[in-house]
């Protein structure tokens, strides 16, 4: 479950980028307070139904293959990261990650606010959460997405999900905070998760069981000797593993505004199961609840080198000594919050103030890969090297 | 363990290839065992129970000083329901009657609920606490039901197999002989019987079944000693029968399968391993006695 705190959200930002998005036109937003949202000025509304379900299967491009020379790349591309890690690992670096001698794990937060410029840095707090209505309506979103997917329906909305948060124990925090809220501000939270409960309701179709539907699935991926762990949780994963061709589609649900950073999220999923299963998803999806938008991004080896590349420089910025330093070094080309910023670059873009930061390039094999799965969106990418030059670009 | 007595893979393929024929000096192994454990818990006071489970295999290895603490009272969860209705499931979609475990776990539920509400009888022994959860709960436990069983649903052909395999079941005991009680548990996901010239077959001189097992995580550095346990109990439980030939372990969280293939070294080591989590909890007991508070493992005499 993806949570945003975006007053208005950032919903054009995403165009910029080479994902393919269902939404409404530029400049069409719901009411200031984000609530009815379901017709659009435009006349845009959401995907439901059958026409949801194809949107997310159908992604336009062939479904990658089992592609191992890849698997293998992107795998020493993320593990040469792996050096920091050990040095961290046996004791010479006190970061805050985790306890020494533990694998380091890696998490699609714990990337984007590695990888956050210093204006926009923040420090992972241990300990006790801290709460808001956003990250709690989130949770409660969350849980009844998944008794949707389950049982096919939804009750009260509120009791329900309370109902589902109260049998995790892990959730005990949030339900105290939520029942410690004032009577105007849980009513609030009630109308806006009844709201996209009802959302739900109408436009989540019936997932045929032989898709084997799974909610709240977790990936985790060892690398460099399990020093590092990728670790994930999806939402929804649909398809049956296994196989040469790709069969899984993985949806991540928001309850909050269409942000860029969920495009770098969909991203790491999608290069979490690669890893995982060797057979890329076909597509990763994020879908807002709130608004009823879907962007679903066809999964392809730029994407996955993509991927790859944030995760490495995301990585050796948790474990790295003197990350703060490195943090004003990258400058604004990976900060999910400046993409965000009205001020903000959509994408990473070269500047004189802001420093390339020092990864190579991921060379030929990946072209290979990119000829043999997107016959149509390929060519003339390889330079003389074999290298995907659009990503050092964008990472500049 | 010889290397060449494990191998890692990642195909679609749980059971493959003809078992070999398990028979690797399990009386050896037992002996061993029996000595081990007699010795470990010399010192254990009359009376004490000593239950070892993969957990706690795992536990000792990872955290031998947690060894004997107490893990505080049992309350259901959906994590401790999601095997026994995932596994429910994955028979039904064996048998047909469902086309996946999404489609199975309702039903399967309600329908012991209301087995239970009837008779009196549980099957899964959580129909109590199910039945007393409030409808965003209950569906909680039943996504957390299929999301446990679809790996394991797609890891082979379990209809294929039917009439070779047997989706959960009972778990495998054996109590080690000796004054005190230790008593090993194993519990495996799936048995597929062997196949010969002549069929399928578990009698005497037939090669050993194959044991399936799932577990969470990313799998340890000694992984293979770990579903070798699985091996041990099941062949000391039934010595008539054959050893089984292999252990599948499942990772579906790190998209994981790894075989060992049972011989005489992986089953030693394995004991080994046994007596010496037996060892760390008898230690804890003695010591527990003997500053008269502290953590403790089993129920007191």
């Amino acid at each position: 479950m993806v949570t945003t705190e975006s007053p208005g959200g950032v919903r054009h930002r995403e165009e910029h980028h080479r994902g393919e998005r269902h939404g409404p036109d530029r400049g069409v937003r719901p009411d200031r307070a984000g609530h009815g949202a379901e017709t659009w000025a435009s006349g845009w509304q959401p995907l439901a139904g059958a026409a949801l379900l194809a949107r997310l299967r159908v992604t336009g491009r062939a479904r990658p293959v089992a592609d191992p020379v890849l698997v293998a790349d992107l795998r020493a591309h993320v593990e040469a990261a792996a050096g920091v890690a050990d040095a961290r690992v046996v004791g010479l670096d006190a970061s805050p990650v985790g306890p020494i001698g533990a694998p380091i794990t890696v998490t699609k937060d714990r990337l984007t606010r590695a990888l956050a410029c210093v204006d926009h840095a923040t420090r992972e707090r241990a300990g006790r959460r801290e709460f808001s209505m956003p990250l709690a309506c989130g949770a409660l979103v969350d849980v009844l997405f998944r008794q949707l997917v389950s049982t096919g329906s939804i009750g009260v909305a509120m009791d329900d999900a309370l109902d589902a948060l109260g049998i995790d124990e892990r959730q005990a925090p949030l339900l105290e905070w939520i029942a410690s809220l004032a009577a105007a501000e849980r009513s609030e939270l009630r109308a806006e998760v009844d709201r996209q409960a009802e959302g739900l309701r109408q436009r989540w179709p019936a997932l045929d069981p032989a898709w084997l539907p799974r909610t709240q699935e977790c990936l985790r991926v060892p690398v460099a000797g399990g020093g590092i762990e990728l670790l994930a949780r999806v939402d929804l994963a649909i398809g049956r593993p296994g196989g040469a061709e790709a069969t899984v589609a993985l949806v991540d649900v928001s309850s909050g505004s269409r942000r860029a950073v969920h495009r770098a999220d969909r991203q790491f999923h999608a290069l979490v199961e690669t890893l995982r299963a060797a057979v890329p998803p076909f597509a990763v999806a994020t879908y807002y609840a709130r608004t009823g938008e879907l962007d679903v991004d066809p999964v392809t080896p730029d994407v996955l080198v993509a991927a790859a590349r944030r995760c490495r420089v995301g990585t050796e910025a948790l474990v790295a000594p003197g990350s703060e330093q490195r943090s004003v070094d990258r400058g604004r080309s990976w900060c999910a919050a400046c993409a965000d910023s009205p001020l903000g670059t959509a994408e990473p873009v070269a500047s004189t103030s802001c420093e390339r930061p020092s990864v190579p390039p991921v060379t030929a094999p990946l072209s290979i890969g990119e000829a043999r799965w997107s016959p149509a969106g390929a060519a003339g990418r390889s330079t003389d090297d074999g290298a995907l030059p659009f990503l050092e670009g964008r990472a500049a | 363990m010889s290397p060449a007595a494990v191998r890692e893979n990642r195909g679609s393929q749980v059971v493959d290839g003809d078992p070999t024929d398990g028979h690797t000096g399990l009386a050896r192994v037992r002996d061993r065992l029996v000595d081990g454990i007699t010795a470990a818990v010399q010192h254990l006071p009359a009376g004490e129970l000593v239950e070892v489970t993969l957990p706690l295999l795992r536990r000792a290895a990872t955290h031998p000083a947690t060894v004997g603490q107490d893990d505080g009272p049992f309350a259901w969860k959906p994590v401790f329901a999601r095997r026994s209705l995932g596994l429910a499931a994955v028979q039904a979609c064996a048998e047909g009657r469902f086309r996946g475990p999404a489609e199975a776990v309702g039903p399967l539920a309600a329908h012991a609920v209301d087995e239970w509400r009837r008779t009196g009888w549980r099957t899964f022994h959580w129909e109590p606490w199910f039945a007393g959860l409030g409808a965003g709960a209950r569906a909680a436990v039943l996504a957390e039901a299929a999301t446990w069983a679809s790996p394991l649903w797609a890891s082979a052909d379990w209809c294929a197999l039917r009439g070779r395999s047997r989706i959960g079941g009972t778990d495998d005991l054996w109590t080690c002989p000796g004054p005190r009680t230790v008593r090993l548990k194993g519990r495996c996901e799936a048995r597929v019987a062997a196949t010969t010239a002549a069929g399928p077959g578990d009698g005497p001189g037939t090669p050993g079944p194959a044991l399936v097992s799932v577990s969470c995580g990313i799998p340890r550095a000694d992984w293979a000693a770990e579903l070798a346990y699985l091996a041990l109990v099941a062949a000391l439980r039934d010595p008539d029968q054959p050893v089984p030939a292999r252990v599948v372990g499942l990772w579906p969280e790190a998209g994981m399968r790894r075989t060992a293939e049972i011989d005489e070294h992986l089953l030693a080591d394995s004991a080994d391993r046994v007596i010496g989590a037996v060892g760390l909890v008898a230690r804890a007991h003695v010591g527990t006695d003997g500053d008269g508070g502290g953590p403790v493992d089993a129920p007191r005499a």
